[in-house]
């Protein structure tokens, strides 16, 4: 359904550029992957507090609010450095189905921080479902990073 | 240079000729899995260093004192320092001969150690004085310096371990 835009976005000038230049693909995967550690750190801090390890002595909700800035930062980030390595590969990625899989995880990610997660983390401690939350995001996050690598392995 | 370059060809030569390493290098799916778990060990190690030298920039995570931060966060980057280092050296392991000729492979390993020692300056010299500033709105200059040098460095290091299947200066 969707391939005439993957097609359409590979065969964009800019796309055509990204792919003929050596340099500049490579570069932005090495950026995305520095935007990579921002993004976990921003998201692990808050995991293992709900975890009940980490920052124990400081309130769930401080940890929480603290981290909030450099995840958006880090989404940012890994979209802006994203974006560019799609676009010179569009139509392979379309037919790789780990892209596929890390673009639901990710889907699913964003919408259940924003949500459940931003929920359970307004208490000033962690309960037994804030633990629950911790570890469904650490495994939801930690399976886009896997796919993400595995695209590049095996397309 | 060529006396200290010899004995290290050698030693890589010596190991890339092991009956272990040329299995894990003729084993299709051992090195991309690999690879895959080194990225997310590098995701709990330099995450949480990062959030820490984001503290210690004073601009990140500043309702918590930095020793809080530092105690705290310590065992789980050592965690995944250990879980990047034995995924790391496995696959230098599988594949020596490939990684002694990539600049890329050196250049990270040597910012590793200059990463290394900055961290090491830190704790010996600024962080005697962390009762000083552990909870202050801004941290000190040697904090702040510590702090920017491991961003970049540990920047450094991702990107030249990214870069090292591009192998453009090799003859």
């Amino acid at each position: 359904m969707l391939q005439p835009f993957f097609d359409w976005l590979g065969a964009l000038p800019v796309s055509q550029f990204i792919g003929a230049s050596i340099w500049i693909y490579p570069l932005v995967q090495a950026i995305h992957l520095v935007f990579l550690a921002l993004l976990a750190g921003s998201i692990l801090i808050v995991d293992l507090r709900l975890l009940g390890f980490g920052l124990r002595s400081q309130s769930l909700a401080q940890v929480a609010r603290d981290a909030r800035p450099w995840f958006t930062a880090g989404i940012i980030g890994m979209v802006c450095t994203g974006l560019p390595q799609l676009m010179q590969n569009a139509s392979r990625e379309y037919f790789s189905e780990f892209f596929w899989y890390k673009m639901y995880l990710i889907a699913f990610g964003l919408i259940f921080t924003f949500t459940i997660r931003r929920k359970m983390t307004e208490a000033s401690e962690t309960s037994l479902a804030g633990r629950l939350v911790g570890l469904v995001s650490i495994l939801v996050w930690g399976g886009v990073a896997v796919n993400a690598r595995l695209i590049g392995l095996f397309t | 240079m060529a006396d200290l370059v010899m004995p290290l060809r050698a030693l890589f030569e010596w190991v890339s000729e092991f009956p272990s390493s040329i299995a894990i290098r003729e084993s299709l799916y051992f090195s991309p899995y690999l690879t895959v778990a080194h990225v997310v060990s590098m995701c709990l190690f330099a995450g949480l260093i990062v959030m820490m030298d984001l503290r210690l920039l004073g601009i990140g995570n500043m309702r918590t004192p930095f020793s809080e931060v530092q105690r705290r966060l310590f065992p789980w980057q050592m965690l995944g320092m250990a879980l990047s280092s034995v995924t790391g050296l496995t696959l230098a392991f599988a594949d020596p001969m490939r990684f002694f000729v990539n600049i890329f492979f050196w250049t990270k390993m040597l910012v590793m150690v200059l990463a290394g020692i900055n961290a090491l300056a830190f704790h010996f010299i600024t962080y005697n004085s962390v009762v000083r500033w552990d909870s202050s709105a801004t941290t000190p200059f040697g904090a702040r310096l510590s702090g920017g040098l491991s961003i970049v460095m540990w920047a450094v290091v991702i990107v030249a371990g990214r870069l090292i299947p591009y192998n453009w200066f090799q003859r």
